[in-house]
């Protein structure tokens, strides 16, 4: 202290008691004004673009994917004139107007009074009436698909149809989703140890397979069967509870979702693409024979898995089950599977009602293919450092391409043709969003390469960001100080 | 069941014969053998076989044949199928042979072995296996798809096919992988139990408890698919699946009870002393060696006695558990009816469909070593010698207690960071008829060895070769780097010999080593980062400050506002002390209770007076020395 050199002190403002630093020649704070400036300069000119850039090299985004322009042509009777086939006959004791559809071919033939000159144009809005009465259901079915996509303005009248929304939305929730193949797996459940066979073989050759074929052109099935035994009811719902006076057990409505024993049961999916439709037989333990379900009725479904039903024997030392035996059963097993695929009610001809869901299915395809492709668009771009792979591209030009014929297929009423395009374009489109090399990365926290780097640039930052600091405010007081001055 | 063929032939080979005879389309047979060890042990073999013809099968329909097990061999073209579950060791020093001739065990942890269809194409073959250890893995909760390519190896001549593949044998490929660090557990048990008809709700399954089965001193879980011609021409072929569990249980320890289960050692009061041994002494108990056998029942044993009999059309001469005990030794059951047949060691029991059956048997003093059990063809030990992280050597000792000279085949399957160092390869005591070798390819393959050797008669072959550890990648490294990595059994198969006819086909696995690798800190990497960092951003901290600042005198630095702070801060505490004085002066003033008290509040504030001077005299110190020091 006691060397202190007075000169230093001469413009201390003593009686403030406070020390101040000594002045600095002009070109000594030029000359640390560069250095700072010259610092900054290397983290901003270089630094930052160099970490963006290694972003930037990540990022590999393909072509932005423009919503798609297709046609869906509705259901007139002029597009669907190959597809359907409309015989017209003439009655001449009768005066009205009817139609009968032939329950296996896509066939209706109209009858009605003898047909008189001139009466052209009438016929015609007669036969397009009974068009539209046929495709009524399908109409809706269409309308619903698309009434939450931007494709809904192109299509017609769709809003004449929101009264048979919600029984259609039923059967959408209820049905599988469109799959190229589907694995069904008919199972016996005997709660004792017995049955424990059945003449399943015949029984399915007899019933399911022929419906199996029919449905060939929408998907593909493998069909396996199996018996398992001591099977108990799910431990999670209450179950069955016995009534004395009808000497009957019953199952109430809120045990049926509950009721299949998903851990003991040996339901396992099959291997291989496509989802499993199981069918289940369940035949009680002869303790608790004859089950019910109250309200009556012995069959559920559960949406997009299967359908149960319970077969109470009237022997309790029955041990197989012949083809006879089981053709109620696999009627019944029929009637779930077409619900369960999603194969409209109406109208009567099976043809037309297969022909019907591949219509449908077309779409909802095509619907499903462009929004997983909008889904990648909307990954790519939220995280920008995702690198994705040429086969991800390949597979999304491929389910452009194939987009786009589905669609020209459809427009041309071409409707085969146009679900094995879409069938290819969904299973592109999953491919790409799903590739597990990207998969990956999603999983992959930015916060990561800040986590190395973190420990060398914090410490190196810390002088250079104080430094600035000090000089802006040391600058900002000298202005104030002048203006004072001034 | 042809009980005729059964009783002629040797008790091993008993449950084979059982599934060959009894090859009908769907059927469903099941057994339970119990054998008494020696050193109050027991052995429990369950047996459970299900056949379907193969047109049901490759037309999928399923009744007895787990459809779950069926669709993967179906999707993977898999003609036979055999897959091991083991945990434990069998003491063959002290019980003798192994269950079966060790046809049905494996090596520790899982091992898996199947001929695959691989249309005359190995690519194909690898495919197809890389896909059946994938859903294998699933179906049974074990960790089945590590066995990747360094895992597998293609032997040649130690395993045969069990079943009969007709014209299509040609085109099988055998593949095989262990994964020897697999604990095997209850999550496997479950669905190897829900592969049965029956579930374990029924029959001898219902004594299958994950708790006794994986306390068990050694248990092997077996399941084996092939497909059997045995019948006439005219007859269809059936594909077969045999499940087995095979367990060797420590009596006193699954007797003791449920609710305490802790073991505890025995009172000295109940210990018996062996007074032969020259330490014995009043203070000294070395306890006897078990001769006897505790009293033991099934229900105690297995946990619960067996609920009910899997009664699925069978005929009225099958019988669901046979004991082999002496005919003289009393053996109370119930819940089933008694078979006699004309056998002096073995009893068969039939379950009936409605009650519990249980086995109980009193204790037995007789030592059961009078007829000592069968001598297992050959003793195998292996082990790792060597020391450092460098080297090691490898170590097989083959003894052969028998009066004739035994073929074999031994293989081994070593992992890729192990590299044998063939030239090293020395066998005493032996001679070695044919070898195959399959060299490693880093991170692609692991070492195949196959030896077909000759031991002679009464005598120990010894097998070494030297090895080199391989330094793993940092990532390769599994969370447990430390404990060492499993190197996979050796399987010994031994050959049919002229000499030795009864022995031929029997197997013998020695135990699963573990081998330990150079093993990095795996904190390196960080330190390294960290360190580095900090070196970095202190030298251009320096530098910076350096260039940019300019050094002035102590006195010259404006006080910083956080000099303000501290200040206020002291004051602060100042204040407070100071008030802690003025209530000392008021006790004093008042009363004084406790002089040592009234001493320290004296001192403290005399001494927070003092200091308040000095601070006050220094102020004006300095502030003197400032006048004078401005003119």
């Amino acid at each position: 202290m006691s060397k202190v050199d007075p000169s230093s002190e001469g413009t201390a403002d003593v009686s403030n008691e406070k020390a101040a630093t000594p002045p600095q020649s002009a070109a000594h704070t030029t000359r640390r004004r560069l250095i700072i400036f010259a610092f900054w300069a290397v983290v901003v000119a270089l630094g930052l673009p160099h970490w963006q850039a290694r972003l930037d090299a990540l990022l590999n985004v393909h072509g932005d994917a423009s919503p798609y322009h297709y046609k869906v042509s509705p259901a007139a009777d002029r597009s669907v004139s190959p597809t359907v086939l409309l015989q017209l006959e003439t009655d001449d004791s009768d005066s009205g107007l009817h139609y009968t559809l032939d329950p296996w071919s896509p066939t209706v033939t109209v009858t009605r009074g003898p047909i008189t000159p001139g009466d052209d144009d009438l016929l015609a809005s007669q036969l397009h009436q009974v068009m539209q009465q046929i495709m009524v259901d399908e109409h809706a079915s269409i309308a619903l698909l698309l009434r939450d996509s931007p494709l809904q303005t192109n299509f017609r009248d769709g809003s004449a149809f929101t009264s048979r929304f919600e029984s259609l939305q039923r059967r959408t929730t209820r049905a599988f989703k469109p799959a190229p193949s589907y694995h069904l797996t008919i199972s016996l459940f005997s709660g004792g140890s017995a049955p424990s066979s059945w003449d399943i073989k015949t029984a399915t050759e007899q019933y399911i397979s022929p419906l199996l074929s029919a449905l060939l052109s929408i998907s593909n099935f493998t069909v396996d069967t199996q018996v398992q035994l001591h099977a108990s009811i799910s431990p999670a719902i209450a179950g069955p509870t016995f009534e004395a006076a009808t000497n009957t057990w019953t199952l109430l409505a809120t045990d049926l979702s509950g009721f299949v024993n998903a851990v003991e049961w040996p339901l396992s999916p099959g291997i291989g693409s496509g989802s499993t439709i199981n069918l289940i037989l369940y035949v009680p333990h002869p303790r608790q024979m004859p089950l019910i379900l109250y309200g009556g009725g012995n069959s559920w479904i559960v949406p997009q898995w299967g359908g149960v039903q319970i077969l109470n024997l009237p022997s309790n030392t029955t041990s197989h089950l012949s083809a006879a035996d089981l053709e109620p059963v696999m009627l019944t097993f029929a009637d779930q599977l077409m619900s369960l695929l999603g194969v409209p009610d109406s109208p009567s001809s099976l043809a037309l009602r297969i022909a019907s869901l591949q219509r449908q299915r077309t779409i909802s395809l095509v619907l499903s293919a462009s929004s997983t492709l909008g889904a990648l668009v909307r990954l790519t771009r939220k995280l920008q450092s995702i690198a994705i792979p040429k086969t991800v591209a390949h597979s999304v030009d491929l389910t452009i391409s194939h987009l786009e014929q589905a669609c020209t297929a459809l427009s041309e009423g071409n409707y085969t043709a146009a679900l094995t395009s879409a069938k290819v374009a969904e299973a592109e489109a999953e491919k790409a969003f799903f590739e597990p090399s990207m998969v990956g990365q999603v999983y992959f926290p930015e916060e990561h390469k800040f986590a190395v780097y973190v420990p060398l640039l914090g410490p190196m930052g810390v002088p250079l960001v104080m430094t600035l600091i000090k000089e802006i405010r040391g600058l900002i007081g000298r202005r104030k100080g002048k203006v004072k001055v001034g | 069941m042809h009980l005729s063929a059964l009783l002629s032939l040797p008790a091993s080979l008993a449950f084979l014969t059982f599934t060959l005879a009894s090859a009908s389309p769907h059927s469903y047979t099941e057994h339970l053998h119990l054998l008494p060890l020696p050193q109050s042990h027991l052995h429990a073999h369950f047996n459970f076989t299900a056949t379907t013809p193969l047109s049901a099968y490759e037309s999928s329909h399923f009744r007895y044949f787990p459809r779950s097990l069926a669709q993967i061999l179906q999707h993977t073209r898999t003609k036979e199928l055999h897959l091991r579950f083991t945990t434990g060791r069998w003491d063959d020093e002290a019980w003798g042979a192994r269950p079966l001739d060790g046809t049905r065990e494996g090596g520790t942890g899982v091992e898996l072995w199947a001929w695959v269809d691989g249309e005359g194409s190995t690519t194909v073959a690898k495919e197809r296996w890389s896909e059946l250890v994938n859903s294998l893995s699933g179906l049974f909760c074990a960790s089945l798809n590590f066995i990747d390519s360094t895992k597998t190896v293609r032997p040649v001549r130690t395993f045969e096919p069990e079943g009969h593949h007709g014209n299509a044998k040609g085109g099988l490929q055998l593949l095989h992988g262990m994964l020897p660090h697999e604990v095997v557990c209850t999550e496997n048990l479950t669905p190897f139990l829900k592969l049965l008809p029956c579930k374990g709700k029924a029959g001898i399954s219902t004594l299958l408890d994950g708790h006794k089965l994986f306390d068990a001193t050694w248990q092997s879980m077996a399941i084996d698919v092939r497909p059997v011609c045995e019948g006439k021409a005219g007859e269809e072929c059936v594909l077969e699946i045999q499940q087995s569990v095979s367990m060797a249980l420590s009596i006193p320890r699954s007797m003791r009870e449920r609710h305490d289960p802790i073991p505890r050692p025995a009172r000295i009061e109940d210990v018996e002393c062996d007074e032969s041994k020259p330490w014995n002494g009043h203070d000294t108990c070395f306890p006897k060696a078990l001769t006897g056998e505790p009293a033991w029942t099934l229900s105690k044993v297995f946990g619960h006695a067996a609920k009910g009999a899997c009664d699925l059309e069978r005929d009225d001469q099958a019988f669901d558990v046979t004991l082999e005990v002496p005919s003289d030794r009393p053996v109370n059951a119930t819940g089933a009816s008694e078979l006699t047949f004309p056998s002096t060691t073995r009893r068969h029991y039939r379950l009936s469909a409605s009650s519990s059956f249980d086995l109980s048997l009193p204790a037995h003093s007789t030592p059961l070593g009078q007829n000592s059990p069968p001598s297992p063809p050959l003793y195998a030990t292996r082990q790792i010698a060597g020391h450092g992280q460098e080297r090691g050597s490898m170590h097989t000792t083959l003894r052969n207690p028998h009066a004739h000279p035994l073929t074999l085949v031994y293989m081994e399957t070593l992992p890729w960071y192990q590299r044998p160092y063939m030239h090293t390869l020395r066998l005493a005591n032996g001679k070695q008829e044919k070898m195959y070798y399959t060299p490693a390819l880093d991170r692609k393959r692991g070492t195949h060895l196959e030896l077909v050797l000759t031991i002679p008669a009464e005598s120990t072959a010894t097998l070494t070769y030297d090895f080199e550890k391989a330094v793993l990648r940092y990532t390769e490294y599994p969370p447990d780097a430390n404990r060492g990595f499993d190197v996979a059994p050796a399987v010994i198969r031994i050959l049919a010999n002229n000499e030795s006819p009864q022995f031929a086909g029997s197997y013998v696995r020695t135990t699963s080593l573990l081998l330990s690798l150079p093993t990095p800190d795996f904190s390196m990497p960080y330190n390294v980062i960290i360190l580095t960092s900090t070196v970095i951003a202190l030298g251009f901290g320096s530098l910076f400050n350096l260039l940019t600042r300019s050094f002035v005198l102590a006195e010259e630095v404006p006080p910083s506002p956080l000099a303000g702070v501290v200040r206020r801060m002291r004051d602060l505490v100042k204040g407070l002390l100071g008030k802690n004085g003025d209530v000392a002066k008021d006790e004093e003033s008042s009363e004084v209770k406790d002089g040592k008290t009234a001493e320290i509040s004296r001192y403290m504030r005399e001494e927070t007076k003092g200091k308040a001077n000095g601070i006050a005299n220094g102020d004006a110190d300095l502030r003197d020395r400032r006048a004078r020091g401005s003119p």
